[in-house]
């Protein structure tokens, strides 16, 4: 046989020989870093600012030496994927390969954030199940979530929200209506809202309840995703005299209703959630014509509450890092958050083993920077109140002249108390 | 409400004209399908607040300013890269969706996703008509889109690249024959369509905030338009701007604003079936089919 056939067949046979080896019995991967995965939807501001926070999270937990995985320190390390299943047009089977390849290719030990849509939240929840990968997420809000893990909680028990979901938003505004109706005698307002899944959810929960609170419905409009006319609901809603309008819009042509509203000189207040509105560069960006306006923050830490000193450390050191404030309202408190609830976790259950690690979650006590993090025991959600001693939890703002955001709403953070613009008089 | 509503729809509608009109010129013209019409209306309103923002420049200098840049950048889209594909209808739609896609993902890439990218208005105020208020950057898109088709049907009868641009849209050999260079000509039709589509941006994106993803929503508005009005057809497009127009906004006043979406493609819808080369269109082969 000649040398080099021998040679060639001598080095298979060595490959082959090695490849049959017993693994050592810690892999190499094992004292490594834990790999945080981050698929969501990076072109949206969102989960642009929500993977920031999970990257300064990270860096404050590695610069004090890592994760103790049952006596091994372990540092964190992020790995992010863009699903765009917020992108209008991306079916959200395309979008999910995203987090499939998060977990496969990049061994992903846990996923922070999560889909951006609920409706990819929902479909993907069978991928996490499938895979035994906790998920902490942060941005998807449909309750429907919680009703599948109540449904099959041995499936599903991985999933956790750190983020808040539709009910809860829901109650803080009603919150608020009770405010207005009570200190101002307002009775009427009109609904516009996105046509999502979240928004049309939060829109009839709000009809339904407002009504049974004496409120009267002067109607509900759904605007498709990109809508730039608002005029047909703002002329409704002031043929109705309505008092107040209840926006429910994440779309950056939200601004447009904005505007709108401002110059056809509605005079009704706009109360409720218009996510352009949220960040402190709204009041550049909208030339100061937003004085008045109430807006939600759905957790805090994306507005510094001075009687929550973890939410002012989380909104310092992410304009510290990054050189900007956060501008969204919901999901970059919370992603910062979830990488210490998973630290703490990991510390707990002493082992990356999922399901001894979503044993360690559930049992969650943490204070951070939207509050005290608490999951339901049934459905896995961050529990929201109103009393951050207690509970996770949102605010209300109102935009002052000057451009300062000031919290109106719960009582236990507030700063002040609502405060009509001047061309807007109480009813009573 | 009837008086407000028609005030808006006939905003609404103006507007959509103002969008489609550079598209269907190009098309008009020179034949090409620039599917990277949307990507040039975000070009033009980042571009512009670039200017603003960053180099200070007055609002009535970076306005122009970025219209006369997108059209270079229409005429170097055609130079560089479609004049190798000319004739080649698939191949030139798929090449200037190549573009498109890359300059509005490039956007997003360099982290233009946020809601401060705004453009201040003209004028401040509203004008008050019959009880209803309508401000002033509305009122400045409906003259603009009164004085842009007035001129435009000046342009094309009264001036020799005018006259070029017809002769081309016409019959390309014969115009050939009478020396108008085709190349150059589609050139300036895909600068001049690009400078509309960059007009357009910049008297409409001040009524809100400049999105990534506006890009799509406009190609899509400038498609639907011209596919009901025709193709190539400006008599078509401005009628059909004021029915799908007209139509969006009624019906989402009387029966929801739902609607709105529901109305656009059941009038597309309705003309492809009974004349596919749109209402004013003149491709007699898709008539032929029907």
């Amino acid at each position: 046989m000649k040398r080099s056939i021998r040679v060639w067949l001598a080095t298979v046979f060595a490959l082959c020989l090695g490849s049959l080896a017993p693994q050592p019995l810690l892999a190499a991967g094992e004292t490594g870093p834990i790999i945080l995965g981050v698929p969501t939807s990076l072109g949206f501001t969102s989960g642009k600012e929500c993977l920031n926070s999970v990257v300064l999270a990270t860096e404050e937990i590695n610069s004090k030496g890592g994760v103790n995985v049952g006596g091994t320190q372990r540092k964190f390390q992020v790995e992010s994927i863009d699903i765009r299943d917020a992108a209008p047009g991306v079916p959200v089977p395309e979008a999910l390969l995203g987090l499939e390849k998060i977990i496969l290719d990049k061994k992903a030990k846990a996923i922070l954030v999560g889909p951006f849509r609920s409706e990819a939240l929902l479909a993907g929840m069978d991928i996490i199940a499938k895979h035994k990968v906790p998920m902490l997420g942060t941005i998807a809000m449909t309750p429907a979530s919680e009703d599948k893990i109540k449904q099959d909680p041995d499936k599903y028990k991985y999933i956790f929200r750190v983020g808040i979901n539709v009910k809860y938003f829901v109650g803080y505004q009603l919150g608020i209506m009770k405010q207005l109706k009570e200190s101002f005698g307002f009775n009427k307002v009109f609904i516009m809202h996105q046509d999502v899944l979240w928004a049309r959810g939060g829109a009839k929960a709000f009809g339904d309840a407002l009504q049974n609170q004496g409120w009267t419905l002067l109607g509900t409009e759904a605007y498709p995703t990109g809508a730039s006319d608002f005029s047909p609901g703002l002329l409704k809603a002031q043929a109705g005299a309505a008092q107040v309008i209840l926006p429910i819009f994440d779309m950056p042509e939200a601004g447009i209703l904005v505007k709108q509203w401002q110059s056809m000189k509605v005079p009704a207040l706009m109360a409720g959630i218009i996510v352009p509105l949220a960040g402190s560069e709204a009041w550049k960006a909208f030339e100061g014509k937003i004085a008045g306006v109430l807006n939600m923050v759905f957790e805090i830490g994306s507005v510094p509450v001075p009687k929550v000193p973890q939410s002012v450390h989380y909104f310092e050191a992410y304009k510290k890092r990054w050189g900007v404030e956060v501008q969204e309202q919901h999901g970059p408190a919370p992603a910062y958050d979830s990488v210490y609830v998973l630290a703490k976790a990991i510390e707990t259950a002493g082992t990356l083993d999922p399901d001894r690690l979503t044993d360690a979650l559930k049992k969650t006590d943490y204070k951070g920077a939207i509050g005290t993090i608490k999951f339901d025991p049934q459905t896995n959600q961050a529990i929201f109140g109103n009393d951050p001693t207690q509970t996770a939890v949102g605010c209300m703002i109102q935009w002052r002249e000057g451009g300062k955001r000031v919290v109106i709403y719960p009582d236990a953070i507030a700063e002040d108390k609502i405060v009509l613009p001047s061309w807007m008089k109480a009813a009573k | 409400m009837f008086l407000g509503t028609l005030i808006y729809s006939l905003v609404n509608a103006v507007t959509l004209a103002l969008v489609a009109l550079g598209f269907n010129l190009t098309f008009g013209i020179s034949g090409i399908a620039n599917f990277a019409y949307g990507a040039l209306y975000v070009l033009a309103g980042f571009g512009s607040w670039i200017l603003l923002n960053k180099l200070g420049l007055p609002l009535f200098v970076s306005l122009p300013l970025m219209v006369l840049v997108t059209s270079a950048i229409g005429w170097l889209l055609y130079r560089i890269i479609l004049i190798r594909l000319r004739g080649m209808t698939i191949s030139e739609v798929i090449a200037t969706f190549g573009v498109g896609l890359a300059i509005v993902e490039f956007f997003r890439y360099l982290g233009f996703v946020e809601f401060k990218y705004t453009l201040p208005v003209f004028v401040e105020g509203s004008l008050f008509i019959g009880g209803v208020y309508l401000d002033l950057q509305r009122a400045i898109i409906v003259a603009l889109g009164g004085v842009l088709t007035g001129s435009l049907w000046i342009f094309t009868r009264h001036t020799k690249i005018g006259l070029a641009f017809r002769g081309i849209a016409q019959d390309e050999r014969t115009a050939l024959c009478f020396g108008i260079d085709s190349d150059h000509v589609a050139a300036l039709s895909m600068a001049f369509g690009a400078g509309l589509c960059a007009l357009a941006a910049v008297v409409i994106l001040p009524l809100g905030t400049i999105s990534v993803d506006a890009g799509y929503d406009v190609l899509l508005k400038a498609l639907a338009v011209c596919i009901v009005g025709g193709l190539g057809s400006s008599i078509g497009v401005i009628v059909a701007s004021f029915i799908v127009g007209v139509a969006q906004t009624f019906s989402a006043m009387y029966l929801g604003s739902h609607w709105m979406m529901i109305v656009t493609l059941v009038a597309i819808l309705a003309v492809l079936v009974t004349r596919p080369s749109g209402l004013f269109g003149k491709q007699k082969q898709l008539e032929e089919r029907i």
